[in-house]
């Protein structure tokens, strides 16, 4: 179970089909493609997000409200997200391409990077290995490869905008030492900026990374602090980040099916602690603390909704895991009633035990002592009767009126 | 590393279906082959017209022997079914 970052290379190729999200609906629901179309945002239901051509032709723009738009566009056809669709086709896409590289590290939903260092003796030219990728592409039979733009070049950031300025279909390659020509004449909105450094830099009459770049590095350096070297030293080419493939981590995973379509957030959260305890007690997890987890519903109607988080302090805590997915199941709520939620656990670090050995006070090792002896019992229990009859009762929907809704029975396992 | 755990609840107090006679007044007068007592109150309950929806005739009644149920019937198909209240 390696989990170290380890495979890099110089040479990138930027692989980049914009409006992943759409193209991947549209993609399986081909009688969309005539019709002008917005799916609406994952994490605000009330405004639209992505638009196909005929919409955006239409006067939608992204991020109007749904009312707005329709009153801009009537015929508009909205489709709610499904965003564990969209990640699903990503990984296929990403995982289609690992024939081609070893050393694939995904960006963003629809970009990624290949790393190509050695490819050479492979493929042959860059020309070559960019119609590898292409090949690899299509083998993953996503429907919208036609979409693809491919940037090569030295690091992240030339093959990122190489791919940038490439048609639909097809490649930019930038050959080694032709990066400083290639980037002075990009518009500097190709850097990664906040809305207020580029309105700065515009006002300062800087249009093109070429014009950042023969300013002084100290002078940018000065006006904009450690940001503005880091955006001059892109500009200039002077850096180069290079591509970090990861292994794959397997992940673990527990799912939970209701028996009705839950909107409650409170039992929603409730689930997610039942799920991260379950996974938490994976015998693979042990010796792991968790470092990035996600989490994702089914909706009726088949939307989906899903929740990744990275956490900045890995852990095998389950409230320390489930913290940040409740603020995010708060703040950007599922479209529709759950049917069912899964919890997986996709990265991991190496854990400490020391925390783990021994309880801080009496009163936890009175408790511990009494989750041994339960546990002990359950055994027991579980080797007698070839299965678990524990159960806990947990409420449900306490005030409904069906009173087959209110209350349910839970596995439970000490 | 890879691994599925499938949970799943279970509802509690799920209805069982249940053969009832009704009375001249159409109140529930046995429920399989018990006698029901008394009929405490009757209620109805429509819901879900957005989902599955659901509609139901209920009657909070006491059976031979003081057991305390709830009889409904499914007004989508006629069936009759019995819960704990």
């Amino acid at each position: 179970m390696a989990r170290k970052s380890y495979l890099t290379s110089d040479s990138a190729a930027c692989c980049w089909i914009p409006q992943f999200a759409l193209r991947s609906e549209t993609a399986r629901r081909p009688e969309l493609v005539s019709h002008p179309v917005a799916l609406i945002a994952p994490d605000d239901t009330r405004r639209v997000w992505q638009l196909s051509s005929l919409a955006r032709r239409a006067g939608v723009k992204p991020g109007m409200t749904v009312s707005q738009a329709i009153g801009v566009c009537p015929a508009l056809k909205l489709c709610e997200p499904d965003p564990v669709h969209y990640d699903g086709e990503f990984s296929r896409l990403l995982a289609a391409l690992s024939p081609v590289s070893p050393v694939i590290e995904p960006a963003e939903l629809g970009r990624g990077f290949v790393g190509t260092d050695g490819l050479e003796g492979i493929y042959g030219t860059p020309e070559k290995i960019v119609e590898e990728i292409k090949c690899g592409v299509r083998n993953a039979e996503c429907g919208i490869e036609a979409a693809l733009r491919i940037g090569w070049g030295k690091g992240k950031f030339v093959s990122w905008v190489a791919a940038s300025r490439a048609k639909p279909g097809q490649a930019i390659i930038v050959r080694p030492g032709e990066e400083g020509k290639f980037l002075a004449s990009q518009p500097i909105s190709v850097l990664p900026l906040d809305l207020d450094t580029h309105r700065r830099l515009r006002q300062l009459g800087l249009k093109t990374l070429g014009a950042l770049a023969a300013l002084p590095e100290e002078a940018v350096a000065s006006q904009f602090g450690a940001t503005g070297r880091r955006l001059w030293l892109l500009a200039a080419g002077r850096v180069s980040e290079p591509v970090v493939g990861r292994v794959a981590p397997e992940p673990i995973v527990a799912a939970l099916a209701f028996f009705s379509p839950v909107a409650g957030r409170e039992l929603l959260e409730m689930a997610l602690d039942r799920l991260i305890e379950r996974a938490l007690k994976d015998p693979r997890r042990i010796g792991w603390r968790v470092q990035a987890v996600r989490a994702c519903a089914g909706l009726e109607q088949g939307a989906s909704w899903l929740a990744a988080v990275t956490l900045k302090e890995p852990t095998a805590d389950r409230d320390r895991i489930a913290a940040p997915l409740k603020t995010q199941l708060e703040r950007s709520p599922p479209a529709g009633a759950v049917e069912r939620l899964v919890v997986e656990f996709t990265a991991f670090v190496p854990g400490t035990e020391e925390l783990q050995l021994f309880a801080r006070d009496a009163t936890s090792a009175a408790r511990a002592a009494r989750r041994h002896a339960l546990q002990g019992a359950a055994r027991e229990i579980k080797l007698r009767v070839k299965r678990s009859f524990l159960y806990h009762i947990i409420e449900v929907q306490p005030w409904s009126r069906l009173p087959e809704r209110r209350y349910a029975l839970i596995d439970y396992e000490p | 590393m890879s691994g599925k755990t499938n949970d799943r609840i279970r509802a509690l107090n799920v209805p069982q279906r249940v053969k009832v006679e009704l009375d001249a007044e159409g109140l529930p007068k046995t429920a399989g082959e018990i006698t029901v007592e008394a009929v405490l109150e009757t209620w109805r309950i429509d819901d879900e017209w957005w989902r599955q929806p659901i509609s139901r005739r209920c009657f909070d009644g006491v059976l031979e022997g003081g057991r305390h149920v709830v009889l409904f019937e499914d007004l989508t198909t006629g069936e009759w079914w019995i819960q704990k209240p």
